[in-house]
């Protein structure tokens, strides 16, 4: 087991000695806009790129999951996956242009999730330069209609017809270098509309306003009271309203998360904001529209799961220090089936989520190599025995 | 008017993107291959263009021997950069000390010819958003490919039908199709084919480029294109459809600098060859005007209209590259 740790330092140099590849394929990919459910362009550059990179099998999944296929020297172990979500947050029309300077890059996407498809894609050639061979095949998926309204529902696909048992997992996420996600919360994603009819009717003694509607369903949301154990929570993320200052605003909407370690408290939860929102319809007068636009279920490795310890060797050995919370990318996905999996960031960055997001250059090598330290360990059966309690 | 030449010189990027094939054919004819960006506050664009064409062109395929930045004297961190990411650098002023110093972008294409090593040169102008390596590899194939070819032009949209009846513009810029597409059409109807004659992109061998003369400005590509048609007639040029490119956006006034020196490096071409009798020398002022206040200010634009001699005539040169 220590062997293979016992390289990883010296790998990062030479990961380092082909950093120009992979920025160049980071930016190749990272400048094609990506907004989720318009993942095609991406997909296709990817799928040249990893042709070009000669991977054994390349081609896409009956959902368009881009996949390149390395086979290893096993023909009996499952393969491990790799993967990286292949959508942002971000319109074909916002500019996808990357700034390079010394140390950094720059540009929208970079830091959710481009950088990280890059690095994905650099892995044939990554392989190559460290004369390295996996027992197992070593599945690269980009991964489409991730984030948002997409809804995991890439990954989900790729699991559900996938048709071999999977040995482990690593999802790769571009920002920032420690994130180590290995277990993930209950959660139920929801959107809140507000419309108040524009016509002057009879019912409306006083004409009510949609952002007063939404305000008064927010304070009685954080009335509730909400358990310390099983840890729970109420997200509100995103909103708008209305059209001009002067006027009442006929529609609002309202975005928000409901997370906890317990499923059963998620399901409470949404049922107590159900209520709320049913009674402010009803005494408002006003249509209230709850969507569910997303929800997962709460998993976990333990902490003394061999791939959690290994991970965490990986990652003191390069003096990576490990920063856990939960995660609702990939890797729930992962965990729900049984598969032992964890999120792993390859480097530092700032301005998450904004088209001048920025990522440093110089960790990049150690991020990749921990990716491939976890790889090697997966390869090498821990993630065998014990599989998720 | 001949033009059969659209036909047959005009190729798309994808016609070559079978790069082993032309690390072969290099090899085979034993070429050095230059990539030269001529730079002037370029911080933002520049480490991009080198890091991407130095991965895919030097190091996966080994294509290009050399990448030279010539820079006219930047004061951001444009040659620190380009250092910093492996081209060498150099300032134009430094390039052949002994000569007149002037600035421009034909002057660094021109100096550029000195300390570069290659056969062929690639120049590409450094501020190009969409940077890709076949901006550098499909100009280079067509003179690795075809005996005839000996400079090679890049174009950004497809004149084709798109579908029964349906046709897209040559999509020029404002420059090419308000200025140096009339004057072709009036003087060189032969030279229209060439869809953007003022794209900043081309590759040529040296021998074609050591034989020209380069204006320092703006009109170095159109004089370029004049000279080579003049010389070697229309069949040594070639042009390829590069897809799309982006690059920073010029307001009306910086583009009416640039059609200005356009027209007249076309007029002093004209009149070199003989084809036109002018009675007064031009004038090298371009005046446009700015409202300040209540009054109207004169803005003067003025062009000295230096002109470097074909580089061959240069003793250096001659001696650097054993021309004697």
């Amino acid at each position: 087991m220590d062997n293979y740790l016992d390289k990883l330092p010296d790998f990062v140099n030479t990961v380092k000695s082909i950093q120009e590849t992979i920025i160049t394929n980071i930016v190749l990919i990272g400048q094609i806009p990506s907004p989720t459910f318009k993942e095609k362009r991406r997909t296709q550059v990817m799928m040249e790129r990893l042709a070009e990179f000669q991977v054994d099998e390349c081609s896409t999944d009956g959902y368009r999951n881009p996949i390149g296929i390395i086979r290893g020297t096993s023909e009996s172990k499952p393969p491990i996956f790799v993967v990286a979500n292949l959508d942002t947050v971000f319109a074909r029309d916002v500019d996808h242009y990357y700034t390079i300077k010394e140390n950094s890059i720059t540009g929208a996407g970079i830091l959710d999730n481009s950088l990280a498809v890059g690095v994905l894609v650099s892995m044939p050639e990554i392989f190559r330069t460290l004369n390295l061979r996996f027992e197992s095949d070593i599945v690269l998926a980009g991964v489409i209609q991730s984030i948002g309204k997409g809804n995991l529902r890439g990954i989900r696909h790729l699991l559900k017809t996938w048709h071999t048992p999977i040995r482990g997992a690593v999802c790769i996420e571009s920002s920032g270098l420690g994130r180590f996600n290995y277990y993930t919360d209950g959660m139920i994603r929801c959107e809140l509309e507000c419309n108040i009819s524009t016509v002057d009717g009879w019912e409306y003694k006083f004409k009510p306003n949609a952002i007063l509607v939404i305000n008064e369903v927010i304070n009685q949301i954080q009335k509730l009271r909400l358990p310390q154990k099983p840890r729970s929570r109420v997200i509100f993320g995103k909103t708008s309203a209305g059209f001009k200052h002067g006027m009442i605003a006929y529609d609002a909407m309202l975005g928000f998360e409901i997370q906890s370690d317990s499923d059963r408290m998620v399901k409470s939860i949404f049922n107590d904001i159900k209520d709320i929102i049913d009674g402010i319809s009803h005494e408002y007068e006003v249509d209230l529209k709850l969507k569910t636009i997303s929800s997962l279920n709460a998993a976990r490795l333990k902490f003394n799961h061999p791939l959690v310890k290994s991970t965490v060797a990986v990652m003191k050995k390069l003096e990576i220090e490990p920063i856990s919370a939960p995660s609702e990318s990939e890797i729930s996905i992962f965990l729900a089936k049984k598969i032992p999996a964890v999120t792993l960031g390859v480097t530092r960055g700032e301005n998450h989520h904004q088209v001048n997001a920025k990522v440093e250059i110089e960790p990049i090598s150690k991020g990749i190599t921990q990716i491939i330290g976890v790889m090697m360990a997966i390869d090498k059966g821990v993630c065998d025995e014990k599989r998720l309690a | 008017m001949k033009n059969d030449w659209l036909e047959k010189n005009t190729f798309h990027y994808s016609e070559f993107n079978d790069l082993d094939r032309l690390v072969d054919e290099k090899r085979k004819k034993n070429l050095k291959i230059s990539l030269c960006l001529p730079t002037l506050n370029e911080e933002k664009t520049i480490a991009k263009e080198i890091l991407i064409m130095k991965s895919e062109l030097m190091t996966r395929y080994p294509i290009l021997d050399e990448i030279v930045v010539v820079d006219s004297g930047s004061t951001d961190k444009t040659r620190e950069v380009a250092r910093a990411f492996g081209a060498d650098v150099y300032e134009a002023k430094d390039i052949l000390p002994d000569l007149e110093n002037f600035k421009g972008k034909g002057e660094n294409l021109w100096k550029a010819l000195y300390v570069t090593e290659g056969d062929i040169i690639v120049y590409l102008d450094a501020d190009i958003k969409n940077i890709h390596y076949r901006f550098a590899y499909a100009l280079i194939a067509p003179l690795l490919f075809y005996d005839n070819v000996k400079y090679v032009k890049a174009f950004y949209d497809r004149p084709i039908a798109i579908g029964k009846n349906k046709f897209r513009p040559t999509g020029g810029g404002r420059v090419t199709e308000l200025v140096i597409r009339p004057l072709f059409s009036l003087y060189f109807p032969e030279l229209t084919q060439i869809l953007q004659p003022l794209s900043g992109e081309y590759a040529g061998s040296r021998e074609v480029f050591e034989a020209i003369p380069f204006p320092i400005g703006y009109g170095v590509e159109t004089s370029m294109i004049l000279d080579i048609y003049e010389k070697w007639g229309l069949d040594v040029i070639a042009q390829v459809d590069l897809d799309k490119r982006i690059h920073r956006n010029q307001d009306t006034r910086a583009l009416g600098k640039m059609a200005f020196v356009i027209m007249m490096t076309f007029i002093n071409r004209q009149k070199k060859l003989g084809l036109i009798e002018l009675k007064n020398d031009l004038f090298r002022e371009m005046i446009q005007y700015n409202l300040v206040r209540d009054e109207y200010q004169s803005d003067i634009f003025k062009i000295e209209g230096h002109e470097r001699p074909p580089i061959i005539e240069i003793p250096e040169y001659r001696h650097k590259f054993n021309k004697n």
